[in-house]
């Protein structure tokens, strides 16, 4: 049991209903108590298209009290069939249970759909049985797409010339269309095919062709880790797990598939040196800036796993901050993470408690935080510059941007151009802090920790105005919200 | 009127995303969600996504997530003491309310114990919020966190004093019957009559039931959680809002429950006027200032009389408010009920007009449907439906906004139908543009 403020990831059940979301031809059944509905809701402020997601609701409520002949929706068996008849489209079914319905221990009933007049084919069913409520959503992505390539991968010819399989962010990750496109465009230039894009617009079709492909490209581990390695072991088929964020990474990512599709390494780096001409910015940001804008500036970075770690690595080499601290609320991916956090900072940690998190960014005292929307707050409090590039973030851009990619380098430049110059400006106007008196620093503790940033600024400027020589309780306890 | 069972699967927001919309409206009330992940999540995530746009989602300290290990029962008392030590951090807090629903229930948590135990320790009114839907009966609405946390502070209201429990015994007959009364006895002074509660939001109605002769004891929530009405044997209760739950809650505390209609349109507001005052034992005529409020809005009518209203809303309100726009003028083309008790709501459904469709659990792809078919001039409609029909040209507006314009009483009428002239006004103007 524990006490949270906020929550960066939903339960299982939403990762599945996002991959099933995010697919052509899978349909998703959230089975729930009649009050968890709330995709449809979700789908509609991210996706901005006025589409339908993909998602039925199988809500549970006490069918015995009914009259036996009811039709009403909430026998799972029915609502799993129903489905196929009202979307006859529908090639795969997944079923995702709520936390609530996985701990009522209910059974899934055996169902088989009929055959699709126009396809000849039957529908499958998904019934992701590793679910339970202990899986977070990305991990859930992460399997759910494992279940559905499994489902549908046969064996195929090797394309005849090189092509590659995409596998990036699953819909409600910002940007994530642009992400694909971003590295569709540089696979083109280096000659590469794209053979399928998993999951995000992938049909089941695809699926089935995915070892076409030479090899995979994982652009977000968080969702395609354990399909890429399925594929790996199932099918031979090589994989590249490098973060393509910033232009060193990217470059890498290139040239590792130039090599795994037999290209002629040359013609890849000449690729890279014209993109490096004209698309990406972010070396020319930092060679055009002074050693001092960065020197000894810190940066605290905090969310998924795939941006945390590209952020960290080009933050702290191409750009040159120091970063720290470092974190990702993955718990599952615990190892890895810190394992690939430590070749660029000295503090790496993995919670999912905001109130730790706000915690750590308030004690390392930042120049600048990266995070996800969780971590504005603190940024607020702390009086410092604030980039909300790790997912989940609040916002819905009508407009996508990549951060992966030279195209992504060059986002990424534009928002620290703006950022640290933001910051001198602020600490210049900030004198430095008061004295508390020990009773206001133990009333200080108490305070929640998102908000205690901005509860020790408002309490110095009272005292300020006051001209009282230290931050006493009282003081504090005036100046609260 | 008829009534239709669909028996489809209503669009329904999760009732969960009402939790800092509740916090915010109980200024003093800390909510704790007692539950797994999911509960946090859509309690804080669907807030962003009805907001909208801002790049950060602001926090409020009040609002407590206790996410439980599912596979771990915590021992008795450990939510509580968690919660007695977080509450130190939080200024002025004056009660707490411990939400949780079956998850909660399966891991075998005792939400029940550890309000009464936090209670105890803090000494301050603590109660417990069910987020279950009624099981016995099918469909939710995505306002039922708001009853049921209404029934869960009827439930810490004090029960009343000996004085008021002796009048219904003065006075068996009362109550219970609708419309004015005549031939009252001259004894029925103000002194005699029962105290009136207001059950949900109240806006200016507090004022007109107090100028119709009708003392309002007090309202729930009203501005001050630890200043509640008494509510007890004896004490009359006018809902403001369908509110089932806390209803019951107060019917079970033995108060009376006045039937009436929900005090939303100038008709509705009237009848409730005057049903509660009659209730109360005291006699209002609300003829004059309805007529008066019907004239004063003539102009809005115009731009409203003859429009086709198609309600696939999800907030239970959706009847009065048909009633209220088929009054004005509107034509209403289909009232969608994602839950209808028709015993609790049968006087709503009398005055429903003849020719207003109802559609009991409607399923949402037959909303679309049928919108489609009938091109209604404007969609009132569920957070999931909006952008759906919006894309396939409809004019919609979301039945939140509705509420949230503070739709209650004379006042509110006006505001419902200044809301909809201002959506065709700005559907004109876009229209107008050559794109």
């Amino acid at each position: 049991m524990r006490l949270l403020r906020g929550v960066y990831e939903g339960p299982g059940s939403h990762g599945i209903l996002r991959v099933a979301a995010s697919m052509n031809g899978v349909h998703g059944v959230l089975r729930a108590l009649p009050n968890e509905g709330y995709f449809h809701t979700l789908y509609n402020s991210w996706s901005r298209t006025g589409e339908s997601p993909p998602v039925t609701l199988s809500p549970m409520w006490k069918m015995d009290s009914l009259p036996e002949s009811t039709t009403v929706p909430g026998h799972l068996g029915r609502d799993l069939s129903g489905v196929t008849r009202r979307h006859p489209e529908t090639e795969t079914v997944i079923l995702a249970r709520s936390d609530t319905a996985l701990l009522s221990g209910e059974e899934v009933p055996a169902t088989s759909f009929p055959e699709n007049s126009d396809t000849g084919l039957a529908p499958k069913l998904i019934t992701c049985g590793w679910e339970s409520p202990a899986v977070g959503e990305m991990e859930a992505t992460d399997l759910a797409l494992e279940d559905l390539v499994r489902a549908h991968a046969g064996k195929r010819e090797r394309s005849a010339d090189p092509t590659v399989n995409v596998f990036g962010p699953p819909i409600f990750n910002p940007g994530a269309a642009a992400e694909y496109e971003e590295a569709e465009r540089l696979l083109a230039l280096i000659g590469v095919e794209v053979n399928a894009r998993v999951p995000l617009d992938a049909s089941v079709r695809d699926l089935s062709r995915l070892p076409r492909a030479w090899a995979n490209l994982l652009l977000y581990r968080e969702t395609g880790e354990s399909a890429t390695l399925y594929l790996q072991d199932e099918f031979g088929m090589q994989r590249v797990t490098t973060p393509m964020v910033g232009s060193a990474g990217t470059g890498s990512v290139l040239r590792s598939v130039g090599d795994l599709c037999n290209l002629d390494g040359s013609k890849v780096q000449r690729v890279i040196w014209g993109e490096l001409a004209r698309t990406t910015k972010l070396p020319w940001y930092s060679r055009l800036a002074t050693p001092e804008t960065f020197q000894g500036r810190r940066v605290a970075i905090f969310g998924d796993f795939t941006y945390t770690l590209g952020l960290g690595y080009a933050l702290a080499r191409e750009v040159g901050f120091e970063v720290a601290p470092c974190g990702t609320y993955l718990t599952h991916l615990e190892r890895d993470f810190l394992f690939h956090a430590h070749t660029f900072t000295e503090d790496a940690f993995v919670t999912d408690d905001p109130d730790e998190v706000a915690n750590r960014i308030e004690e390392s005292r930042p120049d600048l935080l990266i995070g996800t929307h969780l971590e504005g707050e603190v940024a607020e409090g702390l009086n410092i510059p604030f980039l909300p590039l790790c997912p989940p973030v609040s916002s819905h851009p009508f407009v996508q941007r990549p951060l992966m990619g030279y195209a992504g380098s060059s986002v990424l430049a534009d928002a620290l151009d703006r950022s640290p110059r933001r910051a001198e400006e602020k600490a210049r106007v900030l004198p430095a802090g008061l004295p508390w008196s020990d009773e206001a620093l133990d009333e200080l503790e108490e305070i929640p920790a998102f908000l205690r940033g901005r509860a020790r600024r408002l309490s110095e400027e009272r005292a300020r105005k006051l001209n009282a020589p230290e931050v006493t309780a009282d003081i504090l306890g005036d100046s609260r919200l | 009127m008829t009534i239709l069972n669909e028996s489809g699967i209503p669009d329904v927001l999760s009732p969960l995303h009402g939790v800092n919309e509740l916090v915010e409206k109980l200024p003093g009330a800390v909510v704790a969600v007692i539950g797994t992940r999911a509960e946090a999540y859509l309690a804080q995530s669907l807030k962003s996504a009805l907001e909208g746009g801002s790049p950060t989602a602001r926090r409020n300290p009040k609002t407590l997530f206790v996410v439980l290990d599912p596979a771990e029962t915590p021992e008795g008392g450990r939510i509580a003491s968690r919660l007695i030590a977080e509450a130190a951090g939080i200024s002025g807090t004056r009660m707490m309310l411990l939400a949780g629903g079956r998850s909660a229930e399966l891991i075998g948590v005792d939400i029940e114990f550890e309000a009464r135990m936090v209670s105890r320790r803090l000494d301050i009114p603590v109660n417990t919020i069910s987020l279950d839907p009624d099981p016995e009966f099918p469909g939710c609405l995505c306002t039922d966190l708001e009853d049921h946390a209404l029934a869960s502070l009827v439930e810490l209201c004090p029960t009343g004093t000996s004085d008021r429990l002796e009048m219904p015994a003065q006075n068996p007959k009362q109550g219970g019957l609708f419309g004015s009364f005549r031939g009252r006895g001259r004894e029925d002074t103000r002194a005699g009559q029962r105290p009136v509660v207001l059950l949900g939001s109240s806006g200016e109605l507090e004022a007109d039931l107090g100028r119709a002769g009708v003392e309002v004891a007090g309202s729930v929530p009203g501005q001050d959680v630890s200043a509640l009405p008494a509510i007890g044997e004896g004490t009359l209760v006018a809902m403001t809002s369908p509110h089932l739950k806390a209803s019951q809650a107060a019917g079970e505390r033995g108060a009376k429950v006045v039937r009436t209609l929900i005090p939303i349109g100038i008709d509705g507001t009237a009848r409730f006027i005057q049903d509660v005052a009659a209730a109360a034992g005291t006699e209002a005529n609300e003829m004059g200032r309805a007529r008066a409020a019907w004239e004063s809005m003539e102009h809005l009518r115009n731009r409203i009389r003859g429009k086709r209203v198609f309600f696939a809303g999800d907030t239970g309100f959706e009847i009065p408010l048909a009633r209220f726009l088929a009054d004005a003028g509107a034509v209403v083309l289909e009232v969608g009920a994602p839950r209808l008790d028709k015993r609790f709501l049968a006087e709503e459904i009398q005055a429903l007009g003849a020719d207003v469709d109802v559609v009991e659990l409607p399923d949402w792809r037959g909303q679309i449907k049928r919108a489609d078919e009938t091109r209604p001039d404007v969609v009132i409609s569920s957070p999931g439906l909006y952008a759906p029909l919006v894309a396939r040209g409809h004019l919609c507006r979301s039945a939140r906004d509705l509420l949230d314009v503070g739709a209650h009483g004379y006042d509110g009428a006006r505001l419902i139908l200044e809301l909809l002239v201002r959506t065709f006004e700005r559907a004109e103007t876009l229209d107008s543009i050559s794109l």
